[in-house]
């Protein structure tokens, strides 16, 4: 009975002996255009050097001899006072109480890819389980987690953090807490809807018949299903929160100094951008470039993943 | 699909039965309406669609039930709540003698592995994210019966078992053609060696050749395990060829049940006979000769269902007590309790119903609306 017109479509890779016929998952097809895509591969390998620019902060630090907070007020500091343009000692100049800047955006890098990845990740799973439940269960679940979702977009986001902050006074942990209080909405509701027309295919009456848990088939039959746009979505999120993190920081409100931070540098450096141009440029560059390849690389894997991300409208 | 004849005759139960084999699956007066429009928790409107309205089916041990009717009739609703996939508005639905139209899901489990169904769109009723083995193993797991290796073992037996190449385990269902998934999905619901499978438009949604190789798959399943179909279709052609009995329903109600080869020698009710004609003819000198029913008017509104005889407003043949009087299923002109139909005036033995002066504003779709992509019939929901 077997059926002759069985295309082998999924011929393993050469090379590989007696291994059963693999079949090629969407996500493998997914990473292989993603592979293909060159801007995309340029971002990773950006995204790439960037952690290992932020792991290897203390060996940045070691091998400069300048520790992050130590003030060079003899080499690091004009006769006037001002900071020090890029030397050979500075590779990036030092900032307005001579520290070295190269150093603090080598440790700033680390609180900006904290931030950022911890943030998104309490923001996706929060999100997800939210989205999950709201459009799995529908009803009157879905109508108040729904309401919820709109509430909480409708919050003010900075004044909200200005308020928060001054309650409790700045730290990384309010930073994180704050972006993923109001980043998790945006999540849930792109869950939600996904949920919702996933929900109508029969593949779900199918496991319903075989006599599935409601958990069961949201985590085996539900989930992998909207787990595309939510990866999308967290590699788009990322550049925000970091972002968000250096806004933050920028008002006084992220992560208290003298840690640096990204945010935090720009915002010592207004005083001094006309004089000390490396002052401001630097520290930007690094967010511009971080932000700038997460996108890139959120953007390939968009093309890579979502199936409806229209192809001829990119950029 | 050899109907156990010869056993005892039983007393005729509401709209009667034949009287063969035990009953594994008694429907009595399934009721399931959907509200209309709004939903949340104010709970929309009062208006309700009246997808099933008062079925009572039969299904014996070892026969297979066609059930037939244009799109929107309520086939698939009334499949999903015998297999308790919708809660049942009001009625009962027992199987093997054990009510289980309340059932929570929790008290449904044990008759799950009893009850499976089988899907019209082989490309819908697969998770694409996972691989056919899990698929093919999903109801070991779920049940809990058959672990690693042992489950293993089990899904590539039943792959074999209905045609596909065991190898093709860990494949996905996009890497496989129409008809192989179909397979998979008669593998799934064979897993758990159930008693009776609920064919929901199995092949509606395949080619005519890959049709046939899912019927006669199905045919010698049925024999191997001795297994009870109830198969819907708006096929007509294919509902005679596999099925023992065929219901007929109209608009959430049945308006015909009898043995396949009586239905279709001598339909009693005049919708039946309609259908009928509405079927397509392979041979091209017979189509030119036979008569077409042009039922005039469209199908009424679920919504508001008409009166009396829901088929009055359609019928050629009917009058004053149709409006008014709603026909029970019963035998009709002396036919046994195995033939039964729910028509005032049924058509007598050879007797046509009046053609052509009919006014031709639409068809019954007989087998027209093959298109997959109609969502199930009465399907109001989000």
């Amino acid at each position: 009975m077997t059926q002759a017109a069985d295309v082998d479509v999924a011929s393993p890779e050469p090379g590989v002996p007696v291994a059963p016929i693999a079949g090629r998952s969407p996500w493998r097809l997914g990473w292989e255009r993603l592979r293909r895509d060159r801007v995309a591969m340029v971002s990773l390998l950006v995204i790439v050097l960037i952690f290992a620019f932020a792991l290897l902060a203390p060996l940045v630090a070691s091998l400069t001899g300048h520790d992050p907070n130590a003030q060079f007020r003899q080499t690091g500091l004009t006769p006037d006072g001002l900071p020090e343009a890029p030397t050979s000692e500075f590779l990036l100049g030092t900032d307005d109480l001579g520290r070295d800047i190269l150093v603090r955006i080598a440790y700033g890098a680390r609180i900006s890819l904290l931030v950022g990845v911890v943030a998104t990740v309490i923001t996706i799973i929060v999100g997800v389980v939210v989205g999950l439940a709201a459009g799995y269960y529908g009803g009157v679940i879905d109508t108040v987690l729904a309401r919820f979702v709109d509430v909480v977009l409708s919050f003010p986001f900075l004044l909200f953090a200005v308020s928060l902050v001054s309650v409790t006074g700045p730290s990384l942990w309010i930073a994180i807490t704050v972006i993923a209080l109001f980043s998790w909405a945006s999540v849930a509701r792109i869950v939600r809807g996904q949920v919702l027309s996933i929900r109508e295919k029969e593949y779900i009456e199918a496991a319903r018949s075989l006599g599935s848990s409601d958990v069961r088939i949201m985590a085996l039959d539900v989930l992998p299903n909207v787990l595309a746009p939510v990866i999308v979505y967290s590699t788009l999120l990322i550049p925000i929160v970091i972002s968000t993190e250096a806004t933050l920081s920028f008002l006084g409100l992220g992560v208290p100094p003298p840690t640096p931070t990204w945010g935090g540098m720009l915002d010592e450096s207004r005083n001094y951008y006309q004089q000390a141009w490396w002052f401001v440029v630097f520290p930007g560059s690094a967010l511009l470039l971080t932000t700038l390849a997460f996108n890139l690389f959120g953007d390939g894997v968009r093309d890579a993943f979502d199936p409806r991300a229209d192809r001829l409208m990119k950029g | 699909m050899t109907a156990q004849t010869g056993a005892a005759p039983q007393p005729p139960v509401p709209g009667g039965h034949v009287p063969s084999g035990e009953v594994l699956l008694r429907a009595r007066d399934v009721v399931k309406y959907f509200p209309v429009g709004g939903r949340g928790w104010r709970g929309g409107s009062r208006e309700v669609v009246h997808a099933v309205d008062g079925v009572s089916l039969d299904i014996h041990r070892g026969e297979t039930v066609g059930l037939v009717g244009e799109t929107g009739c309520g086939k698939s609703t009334l499949a999903r709540c015998l297999t308790r996939l919708y809660d049942l508005t009001s009625g009962t639905v027992e199987f093997e003698g054990q009510d289980i139209s309340r059932l929570d899901r929790r008290a449904m489990r044990p008759f799950r592995r009893n009850i499976q169904m089988i899907f019209q769109d082989p490309y819908g009723s697969l998770n694409p994210r996972r691989r056919v083995g899990s698929i093919i193993g999903e109801p070991y797991a779920v049940h809990g019966i058959a672990d690693g290796a042992e489950r293993k073992r089990r899904v590539q037996e039943l792959m074999e078992l209905v045609g596909l190449n065991p190898e093709h385990y860990n494949r996905f269902p996009a890497e496989f053609s129409g008809g192989q998934r179909q397979r998979i999905g008669v593998a799934r619901a064979l897993a758990l060696r159930p008693k009776l499978i609920v064919c929901d438009e199995p092949v509606s949604a395949l080619d005519v050749s890959i049709q046939a190789q899912i019927i006669n798959l199905l045919s010698d399943l049925q024999h191997e395990f001795d297994l009870t179909y109830l198969f819907i279709a708006h096929d007509l052609s294919v509902v005679q060829q596999v099925s023992t009995r065929v219901a007929v329903m109209y608009l959430g109600t049945v308006a015909e049940v009898a043995g396949a080869d009586p239905l279709y020698d001598t339909p009693r009710h005049p919708y039946t006979a309609a259908l009928l004609s509405a079927a397509p003819v392979a041979d091209p000198d017979r189509a030119q000769s036979r008569e077409r029913v042009i039922l005039s008017g469209d199908p009424p509104s679920p919504v508001t269902p008409p009166s009396g005889c829901r088929f009055h407003p359609r019928c050629p043949k009917a009058q004053d007590d149709c409006l008014h009087l709603e026909p029970a299923l019963e035998p009709r002109l002396g036919d046994g309790p195995e033939h039964v139909a729910a028509c005032h005036h049924p058509l007598a033995d050879g007797e046509r119903l009046p053609t052509g002066a009919a006014v031709v504003s639409a068809e019954v779709t007989g087998a027209d609306d093959v298109a997959a992509s109609t969502p199930p019939d009465g399907e109001e929901q989000p």
